[in-house]
């Protein structure tokens, strides 16, 4: 006789659950899904973080920026000034056209003209071709004009001092930059990037899972026979979410993982960039986001429960995961401070928890607390739902 | 013992079944024949807990199915029409899986998995994935799905479609064998050659309602006919909106 206690369901449930990670190891999309699509991601990120490093970067005052340069010979105070402050000239195309085509594709990071009118005034313009399309082309652009302004500043103190004004009579203010950002904020912009990425993955790693073990146990013809079985219907949905459950764990664990090696690695490249926070931080994120990994598999298992066909429940779960992660890419550029409802809100909650765990701040208990209740009570409630349309005679008769 | 008492069941526009009843006891091999939606696979639905009936009621053992499902599925064994194997599990794995969802675990298990594996001739193929298999070979599978365990009662839809000549004997074969075991065994098919071989009763269904029953040379003297296609023929030619297309199913 079959075993009616506690025990006895829980012991089907691992059956079912022990068939389907069986079932799913053996499936080359589940394990794409979870060992290598949690990969891509990081090495994105990192990568963009590696460009960044050696692109931006970095003190400009110690290193010598080349300038190619048409006439600079016609003004010596100013060529000898930007040398002084480590500018080095080289020689660019004579031809207007040429400048101009050598600069918009990226050849030559800009290009110093000095006309032939010059020679000899003491006001004068130069022109400088740049391309503001191009952060290389943006740092020298950034670098000539404020070496420019302060040569501007020196000839106008010195004229001033001539005409025995005081020093500063031609610029009333100025401004000193006391800048108090540390020179890795490029890295923490990219580190922003993890949570929203982290969250998207949680939303897809599972997907193949609910969608093969409900829908597509349907269209195969295999779901009839599994429901003749004297199995309680909660109970067999239950075991095929812990599934999910289980194969949206090691898309994330790999998926932190990865976020850690690989721009730890990028952060390595260049000494002018902070290292991501540690693997103590990526473990407590991993915990912050199980209630996340529930909900998401709970609203996967109603959606695809519901769906008449795998084609159909795969266009709706391939859209789920955006709809989480747009407030995150929201928030890398416009924070939001977690408070007692904000973090009630199930999803944002753990994004917001997540985003001041990669910036290295404290958690707050009551706010790690607040966000699991209603997540995962958010998460037994859609699961309820989905219990309840897995019972459905549509579930069988169509499709 | 399997007993459909006055079942009804309407899906939107289509009364798939209109009051059917039929009883198939133990120790007898009971036929349900009919054309296609003539309301067989709705009816079979109802008594192993799929579907609900509208009306009526369908036992297991004197077990209602709608009152008390799980305890109706343990005294059942079926083969349903479409095998749905999970082509990345082997045939023992199935069988396992299956035996395991009934209760059954440990070595007794095992037992009765390595006795259906020889019994159904699937010895060279069992521990392969069933990715690949032929018909015959799933259906193997698929009857030790069914079998594994010990059900008293068996409802085998189209149990020998596909098959060639060698696994449909194999398969009346085991029939037959459990039949003589004292099983209740109900079975759907539109070869009337073996219907002839293995029923003893029979019940002919039509537009969701039973239109003739009883043993085959029964219907035989009831009907006037000599063999049961045209048994067939004759009793749904007594119901005009399905004479065409019963003569196209009994071809």
């Amino acid at each position: 006789m079959m075993d009616q206690t506690a025990n006895g369901w829980i012991r089907r449930v691992l059956i079912v659950l022990k068939k389907e990670l069986r079932d799913h190891s053996r499936d080359r999309r589940s394990l794409m899904l979870a060992l290598i699509y949690p990969m891509l991601g990081p090495m994105l990120v990192a990568g963009g973080l590696y460009l960044a490093g050696k692109t931006l970067q970095g003190d400009f005052r110690e290193r010598f920026v080349e300038v190619p340069a048409v006439g600079i010979e016609r003004v010596p105070d100013l060529k000898a000034y930007l040398e002084n402050n480590n500018v080095r000239f080289s020689v660019a195309p004579p031809a207007r056209q040429d400048q101009e085509d050598a600069v918009r594709e990226g050849r030559l990071p800009v290009v110093l003209i000095v006309p032939d009118r010059v020679s000899g005034q003491n006001a004068f313009t130069i022109e400088l071709i740049t391309n503001t399309g191009r952060v290389d082309n943006l740092r020298v652009t950034a670098r000539l004009s404020a070496i420019v302004r302060g040569f501007n500043d020196r000839i106008a103190d010195q004229k001033a001092l001539a005409a025995g004004l005081p020093t500063g009579y031609a610029t009333t203010v100025k401004i000193a930059r006391i800048n108090v950002a540390r020179d890795a904020n490029i890295a923490v912009f990219f580190y922003n990037m993890v949570p929203p990425l982290v969250i998207f993955m949680i939303f897809l790693g599972g997907v193949h899972l609910a969608i093969d073990t409900t829908v597509g146990e349907r269209e195969r013809g295999s779901l009839e026979p599994l429901l003749l079985a004297p199995v309680e219907r909660w109970v067999l949905l239950l075991a095929k979410a812990l599934a999910a459950l289980a194969f949206t764990g090691v898309t994330t664990v790999v998926n932190l993982s990865a976020f850690r090696v690989f721009m730890g690695l990028a952060a390595s490249s260049s000494d002018r960039l902070v290292a991501p926070p540690g693997w103590e931080v990526f473990a407590v994120i991993f915990a912050v986001t199980i209630p996340l990994m529930a909900i998401a598999v709970a609203l996967q298992m109603s959606v695809a429960v519901i769906t008449r066909s795998m084609k159909e429940a795969q266009i709706y779960l391939g859209l789920l995961p955006l709809v989480p992660a747009l407030p995150g890419m929201v928030m890398v550029f416009s924070p939001m401070n977690p408070t007692d409802v904000t973090v009630a809100v199930p999803v944002l909650g753990q994004m917001l928890l997540i985003n001041q765990l990669i910036g290295e701040q404290a958690l707050d208990p009551q706010h790690v607390l607040i966000a699991s209740l209603s997540t995962i009570l958010s998460a037994a409630l859609i699961f309820g739902l989905a219990a309840k349309w897995f019972r459905r005679e549509k579930m069988f008769v169509l499709g | 013992m399997i007993e459909i008492d006055g079942l009804t069941k309407r899906f939107d526009q289509v009364q798939a079944l209109a009051g059917l009843s039929l009883t198939a006891q133990d120790g007898r091999v009971t036929g349900l024949i009919g054309p296609n939606g003539a309301g067989k696979t709705t009816a079979f639905r109802i008594v192993y807990g799929l579907l609900t009936p509208d009306q009526g009621a369908a036992r297991v053992d004197g077990v209602d199915v709608a009152k008390n499902r799980m305890l109706a599925q343990r005294q059942l064994g079926v083969l349903p029409d479409v095998r749905g194997l999970y082509p990345r599990l082997s045939a023992r794995e199935h069988i396992r899986y299956f035996g395991q969802l009934h209760g059954a675990h440990g070595a007794a298990l095992e037992t009765d998995i390595d006795d259906l594996i020889t019994r159904l001739g699937m010895t060279d193929f069992a521990d392969r994935l069933a990715k690949g298999f032929s018909r015959g070979q799933e259906l193997k599978v698929a009857l030790g799905r069914a079998l594994v365990h010990r059900p008293h009662n068996l409802i085998l839809d189209e149990p020998t479609n596909g098959l060639d000549v060698m696994s449909s004997r194999a398969v009346r074969e085991l029939i037959a064998e459990m039949k003589a075991e004292g099983h209740c065994i109900l079975i759907s098919s539109h070869i009337m050659s073996e219907v002839s071989l293995l029923c003893d009763d029979l019940v002919i269904v039509s537009e969701g309602r039973t239109v003739a029953s009883g043993t085959p040379d029964e219907l035989r003297t009831q009907t006037g006919a000599e063999d049961l296609e045209e048994v067939f023929v004759r009793v749904l030619a007594r119901h005009p909106a399905n004479a065409s297309a019963d003569t196209k199913a009994a071809q």
